[in-house]
């Protein structure tokens, strides 16, 4: 069954910051949310950015971020250049949140880190209940944003698209080469999730195939709050550059043999093994000439993705490994967190060690100090690592560590 | 803005050959190829050249250098300049030296040579500007020269592509999602054309020999989990460590847990606070010992954080540790990583 998306303008975009306010007072655990609309190009610089979502809706009622049934079917609308991005000041001295920033410039040398400053971004700065950390909010702050996204797409319903993408994998030629996107997703424990139907992955039997539809119709949601610059945002398997290529290129220079969801951070040596060689079984059972493989967060998720790398090639598929360098910026050798001499095909997200210049924002939304204590204002550089999505191991950007 | 040039003692117009035993010397002002490169710089003066003969330089390398450095400093540039040298070996050699020292010590500095030129490699943090191979091409280099140098002296940085690659990574916008390049990369090596954007290069570490009779070894505990004291008092980081610690067991044979902590910032440490042990595995060495399976044990163990540190700095951690473990007499190391 085909699934079609959507697409409607950003003029449609209109906030209403009561209807979002009511969604935070249904919250106990939250005490109040600050709803700020933010034009391309502000001179704003957002702090502790937990996720970034598009705006959608299923004009059948179903949901747009469903936790039941199969998304990727029927249609979905989109609000084209809208992302709403949440915000959490962080009370306690949890971890990842108290020790791993989170940043999106809207303008400035930082704009080009992340895909955000060239849209409308509708910002939700979260403040929790007291008494409640971050464990007890996230569940909370996830919830109101994807109902966010929701409600902001509503007046697509009234509308008429400007365009609709189809997803749709027909009958190719037999002779084109079949190439199948392993895509890893985290599950590190609790503020290190990923969801999918709304449960962490390392509980969704993964390994496993799904229709590629699915991710873009918002069957996966971010929960891992891990280095923001490695993190895969919501947003990003919204419009995930990989899959999207794959449908693009099916039936023209290759077959998209499918998507497979692995687990990052298998918690062993033989529970990392065991599941490298069940998604080589599945890229194997899905008769993958190739793999895409591709990483989510950084340390041990990494040796997860070479030992997959390791066993598909071992089963006789090539691999292309997509993942963040590591560089300290004095070394004049690639630093990778991990290696086999099987990951001969490598694409760079860039370098997660480098810094993006100094940048003075008229504006800081989201909390006044960076997690390191710095000012946010005056900072002065930020590595990548601390901007969302912006060495995105997915490939979803268009930045890569080059020599200079 | 202030520019100190160095330049070789054919260059600075002290001799040919027969000069090349010059010791290092300062000259007032634009000397020689200066002359050429002081119009071509914006806003930037060439205050003094120093020069030294290349054979002295080769000789005496190292005393050279610093006396080069001191008469450089005592100038207060905002950047140095080293040659062109071109083709020309000796000097080019010195010129990245020079340049490269003068990085080091905090002042931005950029030499001139040619591509193939072997102090290529060794001008550290200098920049290097790529030029012909002999003197024919002096027309064409100052102005690139010039305009590199005018760049360091206001503080910014150099295009890419304006200076011969020093090897450092950097992130850039490199016009085409990384999701596309990977079905490029796919594509090509499914038709036996194996491309990769990071150039692997990693060293392999040679497995020693086995211990011959763990029985009669002395074994020590180290680890870069991030294992300290209670209360962290030596405030060991949680990333980027910048040292290791050695703490003395003092006989005992587990670490309890309201005694030593993980301040380790790479992964969730609950688990490891509960009992430090699964970090540091005394209870089990001690276990072992009793056992008579090890000889006996270090009477200290040895930590750090492994999390973003800098291979070169966790080499160099490695080597201070392997010291003081072999001054020691241990023979094996049980070396717990996370």
């Amino acid at each position: 069954m085909a699934f079609e998306l959507a697409t409607f303008p950003a003029s449609l975009l209109q906030v209403d910051p009561e209807r979002i306010q009511q969604l935070v007072e249904a919250e106990e655990a939250l005490a109040s949310v600050d709803v700020n609309l933010l034009q391309p190009g502000s001179s704003v610089r957002l702090t502790h950015v937990l996720d970034a979502v598009e705006p959608r809706i299923r004009p059948d009622g179903r949901a747009a971020f469903p936790t039941e049934g199969k998304a990727g079917e029927g249609r979905t609308n989109r609000l084209d250049g809208v992302a709403v991005l949440s915000s959490v000041d962080y009370p306690g001295v949890e971890r990842p949140l108290h020790e791993q920033e989170s940043v999106v410039d809207m303008a400035g040398p930082g704009a080009e880190a992340t895909p955000f400053a060239s849209m409308r971004v509708v910002h939700l700065a979260f403040q929790a209940a007291p008494g409640y950390g971050h464990e007890a909010i996230d569940a909370p702050v996830r919830r109101v944003t994807l109902r966010t996204a929701e409600l902001l797409a509503e007046p697509t319903l009234e509308a008429e698209p400007a365009e609709v993408e189809r997803y749709e994998l027909g009958p190719v030629p037999e002779d084109l080469p079949r190439v199948a996107a392993l895509v890893q997703l985290s599950d590190l424990g609790p503020l290190y999730y990923q969801y999918f139907y709304g449960t962490p992955v390392g509980r969704a039997g993964f390994p496993k195939v799904v229709d590629p539809a699915e991710m873009l119709d918002g069957a996966l949601a971010s929960g891992e709050y891990h280095w923001a610059g490695m993190r895969n945002p919501t947003l990003f398997f919204q419009r995930n550059a990989l899959v999207r290529a794959l449908y693009r290129e099916h039936g023209a220079r290759l077959a998209f043999a499918g998507l497979v969801l692995m687990r990052g951070y298998e918690q062993s040596a033989e529970g990392k093994q065991t599941a490298a060689n069940k998604a080589a079984a599945v890229a194997k059972e899905v008769r993958a000439d190739g793999a895409i493989i591709t990483t989510d967060a950084g340390g041990n998720s990494h040796t997860d993705v070479m030992l997959t790398c390791r066993a598909c090639e071992r089963a006789g598929v090539k691999t292309v490994v997509v993942l963040a360098e590591e560089t300290d910026l004095d070394s004049t050798e690639p630093i990778l967190t991990d290696w086999v001499v099987e990951a001969d095909a490598i694409v760079t997200a860039g370098n997660a060690e480098d810094f993006v210049e100094a940048w003075e924002p008229e504006r800081v939304l989201g909390g006044d100090r960076l997690t390191d204590g710095r000012d946010a204002r005056s900072a002065g550089p930020i590595s990548y690592r601390d901007y969302l999505g912006a060495v995105n191991q997915m490939g979803q950007l268009d930045l890569g560590a080059v020599t200079v | 803005m202030k520019a100190v040039q160095y330049l070789n003692q054919f260059f600075a117009g002290l001799g040919g050959e027969d000069a090349a035993e010059t010791p290092p010397t300062r000259l007032d002002g634009a000397v020689g190829p200066g002359r050429g490169l002081g119009p071509v710089l914006d806003d930037v003066e060439i205050v003094a050249t120093v020069a030294c003969g290349d054979d002295y330089f080769g000789e005496h390398e190292g005393e050279a250098l610093g006396r080069l450095l001191a008469l450089i400093e005592a100038e207060k540039p905002d950047v140095v300049v080293a040659g062109p040298a071109f083709g020309s070996g000796r000097y080019g050699y010195a010129c990245a030296r020079v340049a490269g020292a003068a990085a080091a010590a905090g002042i931005p500095a950029v030499a001139a040579m040619h591509e193939e030129n072997p102090g290529r490699t060794v001008a550290g943090k200098a920049y290097i500007v790529p030029t012909g191979v002999n003197v024919a091409g002096m027309r064409e280099a100052l102005p690139r020269l010039g305009a590199l140098a005018s760049a360091l002296a206001a503080g910014r940085e150099p295009e890419d592509g304006s200076y011969l690659a020093r090897g450092y990574r950097r992130t850039r916008n490199v016009g085409r999602p990384g999701a596309e390049r990977a079905v490029d990369l796919m594509l090509s090596k499914l038709q036996g054309q194996t491309r990769s954007e990071v150039a692997t290069a990693f060293d392999r570490v040679a497995p020693p020999d086995p211990v011959p009779d763990l029985a009669e070894a002395l074994v020590a505990l180290v680890t870069e989990a991030g294992c300290v004291p209670q209360g962290n008092p030596d405030h060991l980081a949680s990333v980027r460590a910048q040292a290791w610690l050695r703490y003395a067991l003092d006989g005992e044979e587990r670490l309890d847990s309201g005694r030593y902590e993980c301040v380790h910032g790479g992964f969730d440490v609950a688990l490891a606070n509960e009992d430090p042990n699964r970090l540091v595995p005394l209870d089990v060495v001690s276990e072992l010992l009793h056992e008579g399976r090890i000889g006996s044990l270090h009477d200290r163990f040895y930590t750090t954080t492994g999390n973003g540190t800098p291979v070169a700095v966790a080499t160099e951690f490695g080597r201070e540790i392997a010291r003081e473990l072999v001054d020691a007499g241990v023979q094996a190391v049980f070396l717990s990583g996370t």
